[in-house]
């Protein structure tokens, strides 16, 4: 089929879109159509905003410092849900790991030399994995993170 | 004075010659340079430092110290391809008279060897002077080689490495005028006027203008920031696009759910279709956050159905 708006079938754009799609077709094919309850609407939005980020996370791989951030914490969660038992151990050394990081962070603040660091840490809690990341990195990935944010909204799935 | 001067300078601009591109260099006439320079109008910093290696070191020397030529020592790496497109020239006669006077230094190649300390001492004057003069050269980046000081003790050369990290950090080649760092062998570094050489202030001054290049495309990317001046202020709008951002997707990922699925998508519908839904769902969804979901649930549902059959 001809198709002369298709899209280069290697670029951030349409590998997001065809995982996205994918997702999406599997989601709404568990749901019961008639369900309109706002718990019902909100369970399916969870899904999809899950189901959106990890397309995200899967088409950048573990280029970025902020997908392998993002696949971590979706998998994270995901063997926490799936297993709690034995999820138990995981989560605990999962937990372990989370808090000492976030210790860390709360003790010792990055005090890079500049003189934004109230702006840096706010943006270190937006961008995925940014607690990590030195301010030059943190630049650097925002703006891969914004690009990539763009790509999702103005992806031909209706999102905008 | 000046003769001592300028073969400390030479040395030093020779070095730099045969670091750049000294072969192509040779097959040049100097006549027709002379003409050509002399007749050039305007003062284009991107060839004037062409033009100068043009001519053999000593000429080049001399204009090194006459104070115009600081432009000179601020101009981009020389490139045969930038100077063959034309060149222009620092539009001074006395540039050129005096040029024409110190061609008597041509045959003086034999003066390289002793370096005395004075006369290091009235080069980095004489430099000093020159820089003086032209305080707002700061814009164009190059590199330049060490300083004759630095060159007059036979020390090692700067790594390649350095050279090009220095190459993307420097913004000006205006030389400065610390005393004592400038005597150790190892530092060949093209620092900013006026500010310290040492190891640890370059590497803050590297990292800073790291982020000042990453904090510039941030820019570029958030739509509104060109115009805002201040660092904190920039970053403050980068936050806001993107909590903006990640307020767009969750809610655009809400409408889809709050949309009865009614027809199954079908990959080519979707991307043939692509501009059929981008105008129904931007007329309906000017992104709000705080609009609900059932509101546009018509709009969304008249768009797919238009756009899916």
């Amino acid at each position: 089929m001809n198709n002369p708006h298709h899209l280069n079938p290697t670029s951030l754009k349409s590998r997001f879109t065809t995982r996205f799609l994918r997702a999406l077709t599997k989601i709404r094919a568990q749901k019961p159509i008639s369900s309109s309850s706002p718990t019902e609407i909100f369970r399916r939005y969870r899904r999809i905003k899950v189901a959106a980020d990890k397309s995200m996370a899967y088409s950048v791989r573990s280029r970025r410092i902020w997908s392998r951030a993002m696949l971590w914490k979706l998998r994270s969660r995901s063997y926490r849900r799936q297993d709690p038992c034995s999820g138990r151990r995981s989560g605990k050394t999962n937990q372990a790991i989370m808090k000492k990081s976030s210790n860390e962070n709360t003790t010792t603040r990055r005090e890079d030399g500049v003189g934004f660091v109230e702006e840096a840490d706010e943006l270190r809690q937006l961008v995925p994995g940014g607690e990590t990341m030195n301010l030059c990195n943190l630049l650097d990935e925002t703006a891969h993170y914004i690009k990539c944010l763009t790509t999702q909204l103005f992806s031909p799935i209706g999102k905008g | 004075m000046e003769s001592n001067a300028g073969t400390l300078a030479t040395r030093s601009n020779k070095t730099a010659l045969e670091r750049e591109e000294v072969a192509a260099l040779e097959s040049l006439q100097f006549t027709d340079e002379i003409h050509c320079l002399m007749s050039a109008p305007a003062t284009d910093n991107a060839s004037s430092f062409t033009a100068l290696l043009e001519l053999p070191a000593p000429q080049a020397v001399q204009l090194i110290h006459s104070p115009d030529s600081a432009k000179l020592i601020a101009a981009p790496a020389p490139n045969v391809e930038d100077f063959k497109g034309g060149f222009h020239f620092p539009s001074n006669g006395g540039l050129i008279e005096r040029a024409a006077r110190f061609s008597v230094f041509a045959g003086e190649g034999n003066n390289k060897s002793d370096s005395p300390e004075a006369t290091s001492n009235n080069s980095s004057a004489n430099l000093q002077k020159a820089v003086k003069s032209e305080p707002a050269e700061t814009d164009s980046s190059q590199p330049l080689i060490s300083d004759p000081t630095v060159e007059n003790r036979g020390i090692k050369r700067k790594d390649p490495e350095k050279v090009k990290g220095q190459t993307k950090k420097s913004k000006t080649t205006v030389k400065e005028s610390s005393d004592d760092t400038e005597k150790l062998p190892y530092v060949h570094v093209r620092a900013r006027r006026g500010q310290a050489t040492d190891s640890h202030s370059l590497a803050e001054r590297a990292r800073r203008e790291k982020i000042n290049a990453r904090m510039k495309l941030l820019q570029e990317l958030v739509p509104g920031c060109n115009k805002i001046s201040g660092t904190a202020l920039v970053l403050d709008e980068i936050i806001n696009h993107v909590q903006s951002l990640q307020r767009q997707v969750e809610f655009l990922s809400m409408r889809l759910a709050a949309v009865n699925p009614r027809v199954d998508f079908n990959f080519d519908s979707v991307f043939t279709a692509e501009s059929g839904f981008f105008m129904d769902s931007n007329f309906s969804g000017m992104v709000m956050p705080m609009m609900w979901p059932e509101i546009q649930l018509s709009a969304t549902c008249l768009g797919e159905r238009r756009s899916l059959q």
